[in-house]
């Protein structure tokens, strides 16, 4: 079920009804939210669920596992053996198709005629975002930074619809401990949740699927095509129709969220006006990036373990972060090119502490000078992550130097506009959001709803036909 | 990321423009029931403005329990809209708005010619026209030789078409690398939930006669009809013929065989290209069965030639998989979703295509290449 459809939005309507029908009563009140979560994965495909179901019992036994024991190295070794199993359907359905696909051309290459069975793996709607919460729970049990909770808790946990399909990847203790707080029906944070509904709608019908239809999708598939212009504009449309689509979901989802009286983490905090690639990764798929240090590159030693392994660290975990966005070398590189520049970021900010290189004056030249260069280098990896193939992006960049002197009909004003539109939204005043929000929270809700069926109707019919899935939801 | 170790495992602020402070979430807050009623009004009026456009994509949708209600639900909204006048007054903000209310769900998809109007073709004699299954496949006349392809210049360029639904918009991204940029221009018209038999949603014969007429493609590849598993309707909306009735396959035969000649018709060239074998065998029966009509009427036509894309990706068993052997190297092909091709796989169907064209109308070999 997608967000922005009519199945979704009768869904929503009942389940809101439920949910504060049930809000005195939290074991009926779980029990309900849990299976509208599981009906509303089952959409997608009913056999989906029994995964679902399964990472969280691995998850939850895993937990157990590790809460039981009291001696350090074996609580370690349990919560290792438990990560391995929750990742476990991960690794088979979104790698089994890479592995054995380069296995057997690996070994043909080398006339060892070794293949394993070649089966399409069709990978499940969210498997990632709710793998990686599961992991978080099992981790912190062991960490002793959060205590076991009931079954219903986890299952709940990890199905919960909001963020089921695409994140944000929230952790045990932000979502847990609201699974048992009765909410307040006389004060439901309509202002706040519309601004972000009807926001992450604006950004993901219009601007995304705009962009994707007018130059994206045409510019990536053949770039040989197209002008310098085209590839640049196009990159640059590539960053903001990424950005508006998932940004755009993640607001709905945590818009939704609000109106049930849930608090979810930031995803998003205008990560085009960052100032440094490290910047850019605190802005940018907040609860994946603090879940890659927190998971993956602290446990792997970070810092702590001198320069080499520092630098070492930081590749490793961007390469995995690429991969986890999907089993393909371009992804890798994606990923090494991002590890590559928070590794020069951490060379000069050593040489930096040290003495060896000036610290840049505070000047506006300098802010939008670094805020240009962390834009363009982020959008030179974006080529790799949204090409097919590493050819297909080598090809988009190589038009970018050489595609000069040719038409270029991609280009258009209203390309132009929907870019600058969604750069916009990065430097924007906040002040606008809050009076905007003021001004919806003064209406009375039958004028309240017919204000949103207005801006609603802008926004579909500004939008192309049909609905678009969120890039995301491959991930 | 950040390469600081600092523990900063404290939730964060879900909003960064939100309020902070209780008195001001308080101020902004509403009860639960005028929630309930804002997003009820919000729905229920959107949904009436929007009905036309929600009628039109439910009618996009296949034969079957979700279209009935949706259409029974919507119908009499539209009929009230119309009368009132709130359709004409929607039409004129989606105008006002940049949008086309009559064009197909997907819309199109770069489209490099001027394609806002859709012509109406008023029937001809013989070419079946008429949407009645007339056809024109009737043994009257006897087949032309086929005809080779011109050979392009640099400044002559050939002109290709890929038209038909979003098996062919894939086919249409991934032809623009297989052809020559330098001898070829590739047109892409796929459009999505389209096929031949509903031509009150999408006119199909329509849009390819405008297409010829105003860009004169010297080849058209058509890849269509995975959404005609249903009954044959007019362009005016009216019932053709069932689907399950015998006269179905002869009337399908019909439109397939008036669109091609439509494609023909200015001495252009024909790729139809066959639905590929599906993993979901429930359809296999009746895209073989449309197959071999595809292939029937290519046969009989000249400058219309069938590629038989079922066999060329179905396994040695003649069963469906979702890799391809090229030499030594193994390639997924194939989507998720068991029915359409990945990029890889749009490529390699486009590259064979090619080759069909090249051994059937003498394509210059120089035009295309991996």
């Amino acid at each position: 079920m997608l967000f922005p459809t009519i199945d979704f939005a009768i869904f929503f309507i009942l389940v809101f009804l439920g949910h504060w029908v049930l809000n005195h009563d939290a074991r009926a009140w779980k029990l309900f939210m849990l299976a509208a979560s599981y009906v509303f994965y089952a959409w997608w495909s009913w056999r989906y669920v029994f995964l679902l179901l399964g990472v969280s019992l691995i998850a939850q036994v895993s937990a157990l596992a590790v809460s039981r024991q009291q001696d350090q190295a074996r609580r370690m070794r349990v919560m290792a053996v438990g990560v391995a199993a929750t990742l476990a359907p991960l690794l088979y359905f979104k790698y089994y198709g890479f592995f054995t696909v380069n296995v057997a051309n690996a070994s043909s290459s080398l006339g060892l005629g070794l293949s394993l069975p070649l089966i399409q793996v069709v990978l499940p709607v969210g498997v990632s975002f709710y793998t990686f919460m599961a992991i978080s729970y099992v981790v912190d049990v062991y960490r002793r930074d959060f205590e076991i909770s009931s079954w219903t808790d986890v299952f709940l946990y990890l199905s919960f619809f909001p963020h089921l399909v695409a994140g944000p990847i929230v952790r045990p203790s932000e979502l847990i401990p609201q699974l048992d707080v009765r909410r307040d029906p006389r004060h439901v944070d309509v202002a706040g949740a519309a601004w972000l509904i009807m926001g992450g709608l604006f950004k993901k019908v219009v601007i995304a699927n705009y962009l994707g239809t007018a130059i994206v999708d045409p510019l990536f598939g053949d770039p040989s095509r197209h002008s310098a212009p085209e590839a640049i504009v196009g990159l640059v449309a590539y960053a903001v129709q990424i950005y508006a689509d998932f940004s755009g979901y993640t607001d709905i989802a945590i818009g939704l969220a609000k109106l049930l009286g849930f608090q979810f983490p930031q995803n998003f905090d205008r990560p085009y006006s960052a100032r440094s690639v490290q910047e850019f990764w605190r802005r940018w798929h907040m609860t994946l990036s603090r879940w890659l240090r927190d998971y993956l590159y602290i446990p792997l030693g970070g810092n702590r373990k001198g320069k080499a392994r520092t630098y070492v660290n930081l590749m490793l975990t961007m390469v995995l972060g690429g991969l986890w966005h999907g089993a393909a070398w371009h992804f890798v590189v994606w990923g090494g090119l991002h590890g590559a520049y928070l590794a020069v970021g951490q060379w000069k900010r050593e040489r930096r502490a040290m003495g060896a290189l000036a610290e840049p004056p505070e000047t506006s030249t300098v802010l939008w000078g670094q805020r240009f260069m962390t834009f363009a280098l982020v959008c030179i990896a974006w080529a790799f992550f949204r090409a097919d193939s590493v050819a297909t992006a080598m090809s988009l960049l190589g038009r970018a130097l050489t595609g000069w002197g040719m038409a270029s009909p991609l280009v258009t004003p209203a390309v132009v506009l929907a870019i600058a539109v969604g750069l916009a939204t990065q430097f924007a005043p906040r002040r606008i959001g809050a009076a905007i929000k003021d001004r919806v929270a003064g209406l009375q809700p039958v004028t309240l709803g017919l204000t949103g069926a207005a801006i609603l109707f802008v926004i579909t019919s500004l939008g192309p036909r049909g609905v678009a899935p969120f890039i995301y939801f491959q991930f | 990321m950040t390469t600081d170790d600092r523990d900063t495992r404290r939730p964060s602020r879900a909003d960064p423009e939100g309020p902070t402070d209780p008195t001001t979430e308080r101020r902004l807050s509403m009860p639960a029931g005028g929630v309930l009623v804002a997003m009820l009004v919000c729905l229920l009026v959107w949904g009436v403005l929007y009905a036309p456009e929600l009628k039109r994509s439910s009618e996009a949708q296949p034969d079957g329990l979700r279209r009935t209600v949706s259409l029974a639900i919507l119908s009499p909204v539209v009929w009230v809209s119309d009368h009132v006048g709130l359709t004409a007054a929607t039409d004129a903000a989606e105008q006002a708005l940049g949008r086309d209310p009559d064009a197909a769900v997907g819309g199109t998809f770069d489209v490099p010619i001027e394609i806002d109007d859709i012509p109406t073709i008023s029937p001809a004699p013989g070419d079946g026209n008429g949407n009645h299954g007339g056809g024109g496949h009737d043994g009257e006349k006897p087949p032309v030789k086929d005809t080779d392809i011109r050979v392009p210049t640099a400044d002559d360029k050939l002109r290709v078409a890929v038209v038909g639904d979003s098996l062919a918009a894939g086919v249409g991204y991934y032809a623009e690398r297989v052809f020559k940029a330098f001898f070829v221009d590739v047109v892409k018209q796929g459009q999505i939930s389209t096929g031949l038999a509903r031509p009150d949603y999408f006119n199909w014969p329509a849009r390819m006669r405008y297409i010829v007429d105003s860009y004169r493609p010297d080849l058209t590849l058509v890849m269509i009809g995975e959404n005609d598993n249903q009954s044959l309707q007019t362009p005016q909306g009216g019932l053709d013929t069932a689907i399950g009735t015998f006269e179905w396959a002869k009337a399908y035969e019909a439109r397939v065989e008036r669109f091609a000649k439509i494609a023909t018709s200015h001495g252009g060239h024909v790729i139809w290209v066959g639905l590929p074998v599906q993993r979901d065998h429930a359809r296999w029966e009746f895209i073989q069965r449309q197959n071999a009509i595809f292939e029937a009427v290519a046969d009989r036509l000249p400058n219309v030639a069938y590629f038989d894309s079922w066999n060329a990706f179905a396994n040695g068993d003649g069963d469906y998989t979702a890799y391809y052997r090229d030499g030594n190297q193994v390639e997924l092909i194939r989507a998720d979703d068991g029915i359409h091709f990945n990029g890889t796989g749009y490529a390699v169907l486009a590259e064979k295509v090619a080759e069909l064209a090249a051994s059937e109308f003498g394509l210059d070999p120089r035009t295309f290449g991996p």
